[in-house]
């Protein structure tokens, strides 16, 4: 059982850094997720952790041992891919079972401690029934699925998991996700897993790493990832439709502080509001913050309910099976509003809005959004 | 005025393979349809066939009740975007929405204007000057479609137009779709294996499967009156859950637990005939009640095994004390975390719940 520890890691490629400066410190038990787009330095990091990779500076610890000159073998991990490599002279009962069976391995089991370790891992992940068959005779998410097993049917350090459910379709992909989730509580060994999927690492994770350009954005749990996002980037990454982000300054009129957006688009702030936007506004040089609200916090309705309820024309309406998602376009974005319930509204019908600001954010602008 | 009409339409290819089984449905003027189901379902060679892209075997295709099966694609008038685009890779972006247009005969003057037109409104303005080449997937797949759409056609033919597209671009394409295709009173046909896709932006849906129609209705109705088994699991996300159960009364279900029995009203009423046979109960997970000790009322006991937060609401997936250990799944909302091991009762309101025997729905 083992804590992972970075301090200060980072890692060149030549001149282009991959890896800038990370810490984060693994807690016992918890599943810890690596979220971020392709190219951010999410798998350098495992591999940097695995030992195939090494450190251009900074330490990794297992435990309290550094392990930066440890070898990949020495240092007892086990690691799936995206891509699975199954031998394919191997039944999937065989393919599972080589890690245990490999001789550098302290692991001796009697053949059936061997096959009660492979079908248990088997049973979680849904391929107990195709433990004979070769790999040919299985399609991609069974592989994949087998690739997983593989690696996990093994007693180590730690499991370092790089998208290893991508290519399933939709629905295997949950119900992988919640064998993956069962097997994790079971066995308590340390997961780190790397994906550039939101909803598997809000649903998996006890603690994400939102990762951008080899930085994290923001480390916390999924509930403070997208509740309380640190920046627009996280913001931006994680929620379908995705959180609004709409440009705009600050302005007063009779007294009242707005966030105006272009001509068509003013809210007048609550004071709580108002302290956080100055705070971002006097850290940037332009004078133009990002307002930041999730699409269920802002209400539509036909009639006004507030005085800061402000009218606009809706752009387009898409269905959900339980209500609908309403796009507004102002001059250099879109927002969108989730609906609830059976009003019907129609294109271009103007409505009445209303910003949830107890649930709006403020930041400062680093992803360029687009219309 | 486009109204297409497809009346016993079947294609078999070589070999006795019935890519597409006696299909009969029509599309409206200015209505869009969603065509859905999963690879190999028969709804992209449908697709072609409207397009005049493959050969019809049997029955009739018509537009405006004229049949079009012997016209080529070019005499049918029509818009199509395909998921592999195929943009000349000499031309630039510009070029290539304006060739279809200029082939056509019409002046360079006004070909660039409409290529102004609706590069402005799938918002590609700024890469008009580059080669496909140099574009992104999401961006290629806008350029399709603007080439596509650009002709004000009768009737369009979107297949997986934006399905190479980042989740945040594609929130803003699905409202422009839905905006050009209100805006310009489009006849839209969209291929798609993406229920949530298909939901999102149709007004009907014709789910398809093993080469044959299932069911064609609004979201409405395919959502709360699913033809058949495949149906109800194949929209909505989570599946459904479907539970052993058995008709009481032509208005009353039960589930066995260990404590005894559960029993549920529903709405309508099943034929006299089921009364005491063993059927499946099927809940949505959006539509599953989860709670601590129940109202007091007939919940079914179980345990929670695990629980996936998503953001705007939480998975809770519990197994069941019936008989069968069943794994239901619950979506509800956040301000409520049961931790693993909790007790809880699942609940189903009478509205919500669908009766199978074996595929087919048997409420009424």
């Amino acid at each position: 059982m083992a804590g992972v520890k970075l301090q200060n890691v980072t890692k060149k490629y030549g001149n282009k850094l991959a890896v800038d400066n990370l810490s984060f410190e693994y807690r016992e038990g918890e599943f810890f997720s690596i979220i971020g787009p392709a190219g951010a330095g999410k798998t350098t990091i495992l591999k940097m952790i695995a030992g195939i990779e090494s450190v251009t500076s900074g330490k990794i610890f297992f435990d309290d041992y550094e392990v930066n000159a440890l070898s990949a073998r020495e240092r007892n991990v086990a690691m799936a891919f995206e891509t699975y490599n199954l031998y394919s002279h191997l039944s999937v009962y065989e393919n599972i079972s080589f890690p245990l069976r490999a001789p550098e391995r302290h692991e001796k089991l009697s053949k059936d401690e061997e096959k009660r370790r492979v079908e248990e891992v088997a049973d979680f992940l849904g391929i107990k029934r195709l433990l004979g068959r070769k790999p040919v005779q299985l399609s991609g998410g069974e592989k994949q699925r087998v690739s997983l097993a593989r690696a996990m049917v093994r007693r180590c350090e730690c499991f370092l998991l790089d998208e290893p459910i991508a290519h399933l379709d939709a629905r295997l992909k949950f119900s992988t996700q919640t064998a993956l989730k069962r097997l994790s509580v079971k066995l308590g060994t340390a997961i780190i897993y790397v994906t550039h999927d939101y909803r598997e690492a809000l649903g998996l994770s006890d603690r994400i790493a939102v990762l951008r350009k080899g930085k994290f954005e923001q480390i916390g749990t999924p509930r403070e990832i997208y509740n309380q996002p640190a920046t627009d980037f996280v913001a931006n990454f994680i929620g379908d439709p995705p959180c609004n982000l709409i440009d705009g300054t600050l302005a007063t009129r009779n007294g009242n502080t707005l966030f105006q957006s272009g001509n068509e688009f003013s809210i007048p702030l609550q004071n709580k509001s108002i302290a956080a936007a100055q705070k971002i506004k006097a850290a940037d040089q332009d004078g133009e913050i990002r307002l930041g609200i999730r699409p269920s916090r802002i209400k539509v309705s036909k009639e006004r309910t507030t005085e800061h309820s402000f009218k606009l024309p809706i752009y387009a309406i898409v269905r959900r099976p339980e209500g609908a998602i309403i796009t507004f376009e102002l001059d250099k974005c879109f927002f969108r509003a989730s609906v609830k319930g059976p009003e019907q509204y129609g294109m271009s019908e103007k409505v009445w809005l209303d910003f949830d600001q107890e649930h709006s954010f403020f930041f400062k602008k680093t992803v360029k959004i687009s219309k | 005025m486009s109204r297409v009409d497809i009346n016993n339409v079947w294609k078999i290819y070589e070999g006795d393979v019935e890519a597409v089984q006696d299909l009969n449905f029509f599309i409206e003027d200015g209505e869009f349809l969603a065509v859905l189901g999963p690879s190999g379902c028969g709804k992209s060679t449908t697709l072609r066939m409207i397009a005049g892209l493959e050969d019809i075997t049997r029955g009739e295709i018509l537009f405006d009740g004229k049949v079009v099966n012997n016209f080529s694609p070019s005499e049918r008038n029509l818009a199509l975007a395909f998921e592999s685009y195929a943009l000349y890779a000499r031309l630039n972006v510009h070029e290539n929405i304006a060739f279809p247009m200029r082939a056509k005969g019409m002046s360079r003057a006004e070909a660039d204007k409409k290529v102004m037109w609706i590069a402005d409104i799938l918002n590609v303005t700024d890469i008009l000057k580059k080669k496909p080449g140099s574009l992104s997937g999401g961006h290629k797949q806008r350029v399709n479609l603007c080439r596509a759409l650009v002709r004000q056609p009768n009737i369009t033919l979107l297949d997986e137009p934006i399905s190479h597209m980042d989740v945040r671009v594609r929130a803003n394409m699905r409202a422009r779709i839905r905006r050009l295709h209100d805006e310009l009173k489009l006849t839209t046909i969209y291929v798609t294996h993406d229920q949530e896709e298909a939901v999102s932006l149709a007004d009907r849906v014709a789910v398809m499967n093993h080469a044959k129609l299932q069911q064609i209705g609004t979201v409405d109705e395919i959502w709360n009156h699913p033809a058949n088994k495949f149906v109800a699991t194949f929209v909505g996300e989570p599946e459904m859950n479907f539970i052993a159960g058995r008709i009481e009364n032509k208005r009353k279900v039960s589930v066995n637990t260990k404590n005894g029995k559960s029993i549920f009203p529903f709405d309508g009423q099943v034929d006299e005939r089921s009364v005491g046979s063993e059927i499946t109960v099927g809940v949505r997970p959006q539509q599953v009640r989860l709670s601590m000790t129940g109202n007091g009322n007939d919940g079914i006991p179980g345990v929670v095994d695990l629980t996936q937060f998503q953001g705007e609401s939480v998975i809770v997936t519990v197994i069941l004390d019936d008989q069968e250990k069943t794994e239901v799944k619950a979506v509800i909302d956040t301000d409520w975390l049961p931790e693993p091991g909790e007790k809880v009762l699942l609940e189903m309101a009478p509205e919500t719940i669908h009766l199978f025997d074996g595929e087919m729905p048997i409420l009424k």
